[in-house]
């Protein structure tokens, strides 16, 4: 949601109100219609449709818990008029060091865990620095991180994989780190979905409601402004990094998690889905504006659309034609009402 | 009559899976729903859509399966990832397929799925490719041990048997075949002490790896006579490394996999690029009769394992593969 810094001319404000709402709420319009489009479609098994079955929508949201997880992580670094690479690769780092620590280091859930998160953390915060210091572009910085994080993964497995077994003793997992493959609720609702949805209200305060989410649209919306009224550019833009790596990690404790596995492999074109969640929730990959339920919409959205289509056994391709459409209707529509926003500003 | 049928049946079919136990007691069969009446809906969820191998496995599963007029096949594409391949697994227990049939493309992170639609009650065949542990009805695959040693008995006694340096270019090393194969080879060619292998390196199945890594590897080992490959593209991929450093008279290559067609391993042979490859069967045929066991016969057992016979091509036989096999 763009904030308002100059008032349109009063005769113009009328033709932009409608539009205007549209775009704010594009993404849960977007989500509302591929949710109806899934019922619609929905196979039926002696009238219950299939798509609204719990068990289903639970799989809609595991299937896009870790991409969805670094697509929060990624609305702060978008909407700071940033862009972050390397996410997928820290999260086959931080996979990889999860497998590594438990399996073959004998480390407890909780030290694995922390040390993860603070090597997601630190991984995210040097690429803001390096390119807030040196005034490199991220795109630039990130895609080095991507190679780097790649690298350490291939390093910390010793070019392998790692399987995860449970148990006690040597070479084995403590059981509890399991539940992260499991479901609750008489078997339906998987944990891993729940640490997104947990996450997703989190991100969604965090960016809405603190002072620092202001500062995020700011720095992103026009940063010599920002910087101007006083605010700390330099760490706002190093912390939104910092955010990304955190986030990331925790996509990749929880794929350890589920898959009982760690490979320096893992993630490889996480970015790109989780760059189109937050694009098609209505923010603009320049900065500035955009909104935290926009990319949980975007990712529910995207999760849903394919299995509509997997359910009705219709190929992958159509599913990467269609993802491929609702991206660029997503960014036409935040660009045309961007384009009348500066239009009643003359 | 049978579109009356099907609520009551669909009805009969939900009960069991209210109650959620297992349904694989002895004597009864291993179906819920089974009979020569009724039509079944076989899910199939292949590791991806993009490998030579996996295609011919497809087509030849689209072909035996028009053999079964009950049977509907739905093949779903995995796009070689753990996440969109759980997904679909998931999404074929949502829609209560009859049967599952898996090509788990990573072992370990595709076995908590399998395992759900195991003990839902889903008859589960593996293709090729194990999952850790025991919920599945039925593994059908080559020996990928004895046919990697047979390879390699090949190397020691026949085409290498002076010795010299040998290289093995592996697959995917969190598949099971991968696996197997690489530890089949090193036994078949452990009679042959004369014999050293300089190089050993995963190309993860794929053909550009294959140049890139075995380009490499002859620089680093400039005479190495012999390369193993865990597929036919990896072996493709060999040969044109091989051809870039202008070592075709110098390395012989084995390939693994066999397929017909002219972009096969079988043509290669044929045509005196590769030294030899190995068929191996898609199990088509095996999986789909253990289908038929299970949903139209309504076996209340049936084997744990079956193993699919593997053909040594060489130059003596190749032509005649080819024009006798299609892909």
């Amino acid at each position: 949601m763009s904030e308002q810094l100059v008032h349109p001319a009063p005769g113009r404000a009328k033709r932009r109100n409608p539009l205007a709402y549209f775009v704010r709420f594009q993404s849960l319009i977007g989500l509302v219609l591929v949710l109806a489009g899934g019922v619609v479609f929905s196979p039926r098994r002696h009238g219950q449709i299939l798509f609204l079955a719990p068990d289903n929508i639970g799989n809609i949201i595991r299937s896009i818990s870790e991409t969805g997880i670094i697509a929060l992580g990624m609305t702060f670094v978008i909407i700071s008029a940033g862009i972050d690479l390397s996410v997928g690769a820290i999260l086959g780092l931080s996979s990889v060091l999860t497998a590594s620590l438990m399996i073959n280091a004998g480390w407890g859930i909780v030290p694995t865990l922390v040390a993860v998160l603070v090597a997601g953390t630190l991984f995210g915060t040097m690429q803001g620095a390096i390119s807030t210091r040196f005034g490199l572009q991220p795109f630039i910085v990130t895609l080095a991180g991507l190679q780097a994080a790649r690298g350490l993964a291939l390093v910390a497995s010793h070019d392998n994989f790692i399987n995860i077994s449970y148990g006690h003793g040597p070479g084995l997992a403590p059981p509890a780190f399991g539940v992260l493959g499991d479901r609750l609720f008489h078997n339906i609702f998987p944990v891993a979905a729940l640490v997104f949805l947990a996450l997703a209200v989190v991100a969604a305060l965090v960016l809405n409601t603190t002072r620092f989410g202001r500062y995020i649209y700011a720095v992103g919306g026009n940063e010599r402004a920002a910087r101007l009224s006083g605010i700390p550019v330099a760490r706002v833009k190093i912390a939104v990094y910092a955010i990304t790596g955190l986030a990331s990690a925790v996509a990749g404790i929880v794929h350890a998690g589920q898959f009982s596995f760690g490979s320096p492999n893992d993630g490889a074109g996480y970015e790109l889905t989780a760059i189109a969640a937050v694009v098609i929730g209505g923010t603009d990959l320049f900065g500035g504006s955009g909104s935290m339920v926009g990319t949980i919409a975007g990712s529910i959205m995207l999760g849903a659309l394919a299995n509509i289509l997997q359910l009705n056994d219709v190929s992958a391709a159509m599913q990467l034609l269609a993802t491929g459409a609702i991206i660029v209707a997503a960014a036409a529509l935040q660009s045309f009402v961007s384009r009348r926003d500066r239009e009643a500003l003359r | 009559m049978l579109t009356a049928a099907l609520p009551a049946l669909a009805l009969a079919a939900a009960v069991p899976f209210a109650g959620g136990a297992p349904a694989h007691a002895a004597g009864k069969p291993i179906a819920k729903v089974c009979g020569p009446k009724h039509h079944y809906v076989i899910g199939f969820s292949q590791v991806d859509f993009t490998e030579p191998y996996r295609q011919h496995v497809d087509n030849e599963m689209q072909q035996l399966v028009k053999k079964y007029p009950q049977f509907k096949l739905v093949i779903a594409d995995g796009q070689a990832s753990d996440n969109t391949q759980t997904s679909q697994v998931e999404n074929f227990i949502t829609q209560r397929v009859d049967m599952l049939f898996i090509s788990p493309y990573e072992s370990a992170p595709l076995t908590p799925v399998v395992s759900r639609a195991y003990k839902a009650g889903i008859p589960v065949v593996e293709l090729d490719r194990k999952t850790l542990g025991k919920d599945y009805t039925t593994f059908v695959g080559g020996d990928n041990f004895q046919i990697a040693k047979q390879a390699g008995e090949y190397a020691a006694k026949t085409l290498l048997p002076q010795g010299g340096d040998i290289a093995i270019l592996e697959g995917l090393p969190s598949s099971s075949p991968a696996i197997e194969r690489l530890n089949g080879f090193k036994a078949g060619i452990a009679g042959n002490p004369k014999l050293k292998v300089v190089g050993v390196q995963p190309v993860d199945w794929m053909e550009d790896k294959a140049v890139t890594v075995f380009s490499a590897m002859l620089q680093a080992h400039p005479d190495i006579k012999l390369v193993y490959t865990s597929n036919d593209l990896a072996a493709a991929g060999a040969y044109i490394a091989a051809k870039g450093a202008g070592k075709l008279g110098q390395v012989k290559i084995i390939g693994t996999d066999g397929l017909p067609g002219p972009a096969g391993g079988i043509r290669a042979v044929a045509e005196g690029q590769w030294a030899a490859t190995y068929v191996y069967p898609t199990g088509a045929a095996q999986a789909l009769h253990i289908a038929k066991q299970v949903l139209i016969d309504c076996a209340s057992s049936v084997a744990k394992t079956v193993t699919v016979p593997t053909q040594r091509v060489d130059p003596a036989n190749a032509k005649g593969l080819y024009a006798k096999l299609k892909f």
